[in-house]
């Protein structure tokens, strides 16, 4: 079996073996390469100084996306090719980014430029110009104190695309192709001072793996891992990396009773579900368009989101809401969980040592459902809610027929709020009824203070939400967007 | 063509973007070279009992372990050393450096820090300003500003108005964090790479520390990677601790913080608590003002007196106040000593008085921006400020009045007062505010720097000041000055790495000034050298046949070429005269001295005229809150501003543009939670929270006014801390906004306005709308949690996570979503919490004034909520008085 870590960095082969499978990808860059360009700030995938490109084979041809590369570990990375700041000049000269960023003054300090020099590459790698708000919904992950992003925006503006050249073309694919192909043919197995790396090509192979070695850490995009590793002394023995795993990137849809269901396989990402979603629904979409960074959401996947069993993570209110089910495989097969059990208590999941997320099966909701998604956070874009609902309703002829409420933030897991539902249903729909549904929502929970938000604060949003909710919907009180 | 008010590039801007900048951390490792970290104080007041070093001594790897006992000198600080680097028995702040730890390898560094045992006695510590002024805790003395009868004028007022403003503190988040790499020499030397604003500080701590000279101690400054006043005087703890693990191992030592442990540990902007009362007429103009600041110093001094002073003389700001007594004292709190930062206590000086203003516009229902212009400094009286300085070259009236109209003031009010009687859910708010920020140090002799210009044989040039270059573009603008002086091209002159070597004795850079001053030096330099080459050139000129002799005054030095100005036909190049002056044996190499003049200040007195000129400007700012959530968004700000003759218009926009974000975080998002046992609780990004790219305000129109008269180099202003201050217009804004849901009372909220603050006061007012109880608990509220089972928060409770044997990580699959993982192995951390939060009951340790439980955390109990911001969210104890004020306390008239 084979014993080494393939990749590429920057047009480069490396193979890495050993102890250094198990190092962050920053201090392999910076302290073995010397490749300083990439710069470590918070190492928790906060703040993009960090950020690289990532390339990986997918239906034939490489892509590339940007991600932080402070919360990625080198055993992640089998079969792909970094992209970091030092790799992005072409022929020598400044790419047109780079000339753009010089001339509008995007760089001062310069410690947080190397991240967005890469993250703008990577936005414009098709060599189209963009807007100002996709400039920003590209820079989200990225984190500047010294410009005030004016300049960095007004660069983005300013790109010369008359002689852009993507990466594709900086690095021709077709050795790369060639040896990642056969190469994710194959398991690869790592044993270095006590700790072990398996990283299978199959799901069977990885369920055997987890079976037998019940403290398997499994990871897929990191982004809630590897900060462990980073900040919270989690040091995993075992570690599982899915990245070799097909067949489990796909999002397909079915109808059933009338309702179009996604299935999302357990590798997708955020931004694969965002991108498929968007069309769909407008509320799921403004979700995925706060959550994280773009960073954040090219590694991180829906299936993680829901395994780190965060009580005030952004996806799962939405499927408590929907009646989601989680698909998990295990040696014997595999079983659907209701998302409402997935939980058992704080961080506790309903799984056993063999199994694994495979697909999560999320119902969308009708056209004539009400269905409004908060979070309340104290920056808007790249923060941790400190509350969030989500709320779905029928109304029929000025009455409520059908109800479901999820609230995360408010206990130890996300709650579905069925008191509240089932005062709501057979109810008016009126101020005076969400209001009323909005106190009895904060007589049913009792948050704790923490330093995203006191329990006061909580309390509030939680009654709030409802009028705000009303004059939302019913109202169309949607003044300021 | 002069280059001085064009836009070129920033000098290092090609490096920055292709990731070949260098800074401390990327500097390759040297051979043998050391790692060094420390150990400090777990407790925020802690008596040292005993440190047991051997287990750490034996961990293979391990080279050196230091306590106070391996200094020479264990004292430092930038005005009085009073701050001992290592704990000798008593610790003052969580995190204060006990143990300095060198080893060969992270690994070993990493085992050593746990293997260190120290054993202290734990002591009640003092963590709030009102903690300090119950118990006495000051730094230093009383220090006054005062004019005219006060007390008199408040007797006599129509109006007068009182009340508390809690000004919160707030990181730099430079994001290179902490840093020096330190070489030893031969015979004891040092060379000490540093990320510094003042390589002079650090050179002189680290030598007095060391017990060296300081001509023994070179210290040098490539770039910062951002600094923002963080690194003007406390980058010397890192540097003396790499100093000194390599002056006793011999070794190259470098010494790196995390982010993390950065902002836990290190000092941060002042928070200030200032209790005022003001006297003014119908038409809003102040009569009367006194204000009592109380700064939050920290542990130590550090640079608190200055930072104060400079609150003082910032209470005015744009507006002339007759009668003032402007006070203020430090209070000591166990909490790392509070430094410079951006503003330096202008903008807790500004805040103060702009909050006024706006409250003065609530009080009389005036137009804000009304009652500002009445008392706006006046040009020909009404000009002197409290402590005495003629406000000369007065721009404010025109500043106000063009915003006015550039803005588009009265319209826009007008929208927003109708769009606030129609939305049930949302909430706008408009106000102004003005910046007169006075520019030198406040200490005099501060106000000097060096430069060093070296002309080489092929004309290029390299210039050496004590100017530090963190971003903001102090070398470009010296680069521009130097090219201008010698009529060349910039691209010829590089500004080369700041060494104490070959700038000696050079102030921080700092207070907005390092261009003016180093800038001034580098000229001085070339005027020399110009001076020498003009000699030689004059000569070659001079010509029998078009009659005309050597008359250096009228050489002339352009576009790289030089000529007498009476036959500029005949030139030569720039590198052919310095050729000349080569083989002619004259200097090429020259020193500039600058001080400026003039400017004095005596704070025995409170008087004097400390600023040499002052930065104006003015910014209108337009918000939005959303009723139910709270939540801010900034959608316009207008920043009009005198900057001078700004000598790079691309540098100054950015340092405009830069400013006004960084203090918008300040007002709005920015906040710093500590424990009662006062630990920072959000020390990362994750969860404090700078702003972020989608936080630009979608209207963000910054401009300058041409201006031509400062007594400065080539006209230009400082405008590096100028334009933070002028963010103070969110907060008011968000008070304006306040002020239409807030009934009779006069709205009151403390800084950052975070969404929950103002949830908080829009609960509150809506309760007193409705004659309900307030949404936001009262006392006796229903906080009982017994049914809680769990904690809702993330990793930041791994309290609640309860007793089970959840094995690490095993169960989990996939790991995407957000980035701020909970402890998936519970009590990683050490952080388990009492068995009563472990079962989900809150622990409430404390009431605020308006009956708000603050309740149990992680570590212990929120810090508590001082006592004035206990009465900012009461909303009720703004007193109104004077002869004809009506009627209970804190009403509009």
């Amino acid at each position: 079996m084979r014993d080494y870590i393939f990749l590429y960095i920057n047009g480069r082969e490396h193979k890495v073996s050993g102890e250094q499978a198990f190092v962050p990808v920053t201090d392999y860059l910076r302290y073995e390469l010397g490749l300083c360009g990439t710069k470590v700030v918070c190492a928790e995938g906060d703040c993009g100084a960090c950020t690289v490109m990532i390339g990986r084979l997918e239906n034939g041809t490489m892509v590339y996306k940007p991600i932080n590369s402070c919360i990625q570990y080198l055993c992640q990375l089998d079969c792909s090719h970094l992209v970091t700041v030092e790799g992005l000049k072409q022929n020598g000269k400044l790419n047109p980014v780079q000339e753009a960023m010089v001339e509008c003054h995007g760089a001062q300090c310069g410690y947080c430029t190397p991240g967005f020099v890469v993250a703008m590459c990577s936005m414009f790698d098709e060599g189209k110009p963009l807007t100002a708000c996709q400039i920003k919904d590209g820079l989200t992950g990225n984190l500047c104190r010294c410009t005030g992003y004016e300049p960095i925006v007004a660069a983005g503006l300013a790109v010369d695309f008359a002689e852009w050249e993507p990466i594709s073309k900086l690095y021709p694919a077709e050795n790369m192709l060639k040896q990642f192909k056969e190469y994710l043919q194959k398991p690869l197995h790592i044993k270095s001072e006590g700790k072990e790396l398996f990283v299978p090509v199959t799901v069977n192979e990885a369920c055997k793996f987890k079976s037998e070695h019940p403290q398997t850490v499994l990871i897929t995009g990191g982004t809630d891992i590897a900060v462990n590793m980073n900040k919270r002394g989690l040091v995993p023995e075992v570690l599982l990396s899915t990245s070799n795993l097909p067949g489990l990137s796909a999002i397909d849809s079915r109808e059933e009773n009338g309702r179009t269901v996604l299935e999302v396989g357990g590798r997708v990402t955020l931004k694969q579900l965002e991108d498929y979603i968007s069309k769909l629904n407008e509320e799921m979409k403004y979700i995925l368009w706060v959550f994280g960074s773009p960073q954040i959401r090219h590694a991180g996947t829906l299936a993680g989101n829901i395994a780190n069993a965060s009580p005030i993570a952004d996806t799962p209110p939405f499927l408590f809401m929907m009646d989601a089910e989680i698909e998990v495989s295990g040696v014997n097969g595999s079983r659907k969980i209701k998302m409402t059990d997935f939980y058992t208590g704080y961080k506790k999941l309903a799984l056993q040592p063999d199994e694994m997320i495979t697909k999560i099966h999320m119902p969308l909701p009708l056209k004539d459902e009400i269905v409004r998604l908060y979070k309340v956070s104290r920056r808007q874009h790249l923060d941790i809610s400190a509350f969030t609902a989500a709320i779905r309703l029928k109304v029929d002829q000025g009455k409520i027929k059908t109800a479901a409420v999820a609230y995360g933030g408010v206990a130890a897991v996300i709650l579905r709020m069925t008191a509240v539902e089932e005062f709501l249903i057979g109810k008016e729909f009126s101020l005076e009824t969400c209001r009323e549904a909005g106190k009895l929502a904060r007589s049913e929970i009792s948050p704790l203070s923490d330093v995203r938000g006191s329990r006061d604060f909580r309390l509030a949003l939680a009654e709030n939400i409802f009028s705000k909710f009303y004059h939302e919907t019913a109202e169309r009180q949607l003044v300021c967007q | 063509m002069s280059i001085v008010g064009k836009n070129i590039p920033h000098d290092s801007a090609k490096g920055h973007v292709t990731g070949e900048s260098i800074y401390i951390d990327d500097i390759p490792v040297m051979k043998n070279e050391l790692h060094v970290d420390y150990v400090g104080s777990p407790y925020a007041h802690g008596k040292l009992k005993s440190i047991d070093l051997s287990a750490a001594q034996a961990i293979p790897g391990v080279v050196a372990l230091y306590t106070h006992k391996d200094l020479h000198h264990n004292r430092l600080g930038p005005i009085i050393q009073d701050e001992p680097l290592l704990v000798e028995d008593e610790a003052m702040f969580v995190g204060q450096p006990i143990v300095v730890i060198a080893a060969e390898t992270r690994a070993a560094l990493a085992k050593a820090k746990k293997a260190v045992k120290i054993e202290m006695e734990e002591l009640v510590p003092t963590l709030t300003i009102n903690e300090a002024r119950e118990r006495k805790e000051f730094l230093d003395r009383e220090y006054a500003v005062r004019r005219g009868q006060v007390e008199t004028q408040f007797a006599a007022a129509k109006h007068t108005l009182e009340g508390t403003l809690v000004v919160g503190g707030a990181d730099h988040f430079y994001l290179e964090s902490q840093a020096c790499l330190a070489v030893p020499g031969e015979l004891d030397q040092l060379v000490l790479h540093s990320s510094t604003q003042a390589p002079s500080e650090v050179q002189h701590t680290a030598a007095h520390m060391l017990g060296l000279m300081q001509s023994q101690v070179v210290c040098i400054t490539k770039r910062m990677g951002g600094g923002f006043g963080g690194k003007e005087s406390q980058a010397t703890h890192a540097g003396v601790m790499a100093a000194l693990v390599a002056h006793k191992t011999k070794r190259p030592a470098r010494v790196i913080y995390i982010k993390d442990d950065d902002m836990k540990y290190t000092g941060k902007r002042h928070p200030f608590q200032n209790d005022y009362k003001v006297a003014f007429d119908d038409n809003g103009v102040i009569t009367a003002l006194r204000i009592n600041y109380f700064a939050d110093g920290g542990a130590y001094n550090d640079l608190s007196i200055a930072v104060l002073g400079r609150a003082i003389t910032h209470s005015d700001n744009a507006y002339f106040i007759e009668n003032a007594e402007l006070v203020g004292r430090i209070c000591r709190t166990n909490l790392p000593p509070n430094t410079a930062f951006r503003g330096f206590g202008g903008p807790q000086g500004v805040i103060t008085i702009e909050n006024i203003m706006e409250e003065i516009a609530t009080y009389l229902h005036k137009d804000s921006f009304d009652v500002r212009r009445a008392n706006v400094y006046g040009l020909d009286d009404r000009n002197t400020t409290p402590y005495g300085q003629l406000v000369q070259n007065n721009n404010l009236p025109k500043l106000f009045d063009e915003l006015l109209v550039t803005s588009d003031w009265k319209k826009r009010q007008q929208e927003v007062r109708e769009f606030n009687s129609k939305s049930k859910t949302h909430v706008k708010g408009l106000s102004i505010t003005g910046i007169k920020f006075g520019i030198s140090f406040t200490n005099t002799m501060l106000n000097q720097a060096n430069a060093l210009v070296n002309v080489y044989v092929d004309g290029t040039v390299q210039v050496s000041t004590g100017a530090t270059e963190m971003g903001q573009g102090v070398n470009t603008n010296i680069k521009m000055l130097v090219a201008d002086e010698l009529g060349i091209d910039p691209d010829w002159v590089i500004v080369m790495p700041t060494s104490t070597e070959k700038n000696n004795n050079t102030s921080a850079t700092a207070a907005s000034s390092a261009t003016d001053l180093n800038g001034s030096a580098a000229v001085n330099a070339c005027v020399k050298i110009r001076s020498n080459l003009a000699d030689i050139a004059s000569r070659y000129f001079a010509s029998r046949e078009a009659g005309i002799g050597a008359y250096p005054d009228g050489i002339k030095f352009e576009n790289g070429l030089v000529f007498d100005e009476r036959r500029p036909d005949n030139k030569m190049s720039f590198k052919d005269i310095v050729g000349m002056a080569y083989r002619a044996r004259l200097s090429l190499g020259e020193r500039g001295h600058y001080a400026t003049r003039g400017i004095e200040f005596d704070w025995t007195a409170g008087k004097g005229s400390p600023f040499l000129y002052f930065t104006m400007g003015c910014a209108v700012t337009e918000v939005t809150i959303d009723r139910f959530t709270g939540d801010l968004k900034v959608d316009g700000v207008d920043v009009l501003m005198d900057v001078g003759k700004p000598i790079n218009t691309g540098i100054t926009r950015g340092q405009l543009t830069g400013a006004f974000i960084q203090g918008l975080g300040w007002m709005t998002n920015e906040e710093l939670k500590y424990t009662d046992k006062g630990h920072l609780l959000n020390y990362s990004p994750t969860t404090y929270k700078i702003p972020n790219i989608q936080d630009m305000p979608a209207r963000f129109n910054v401009n300058w006014i041409d201006s031509y008269n400062t007594p400065n180099v080539r006209g230009t202003k400082a405008v590096g801390e100028p334009p933070l201050v002028l963010a103070i217009s969110a907060f008011t804004a968000v008070k304006n906004a306040l002020s239409y849901v807030s009934g009779n009372e006069i709205p009151c909220i403390s800084t950052p306005c975070t969404n929950e603050a103002i949830l908080a006061r829009l609960c509150y007012y809506e309760s007193l709308n409705s004659g309900s109880a307030p949404a936001v608990n009262g006392r006796g509220g229903s906080r009982d949690a017994a049914v809680v089972t769990g904690g809702n928060g993330d990793s930041d409770a791994p309290a609640v996570t309860g007793g089970d044997g959840e094995k690490a990580a095993a169960n989990v699959t996939g790991n995407g979503g957000d980035t701020n993982a909970a402890a998936i192995v519970k009590g990683l951390d050490g952080n388990q919490g009492t068995a009563a939060e472990q079962k989900g009951a809150v622990r409430v340790d404390y009431f605020n004034a308006a009956g708000m439980p603050v309740p149990a955390v992680k570590h212990g109990a929120l810090r508590p909520l001082s006592e004035s911001v206990a009465r900012a969210y009461s909303g009720a104890k703004l007193r109104t008085g004077g002869p004809t004020a009506a009627g209970a306390g804190g009403k509009k008239s």
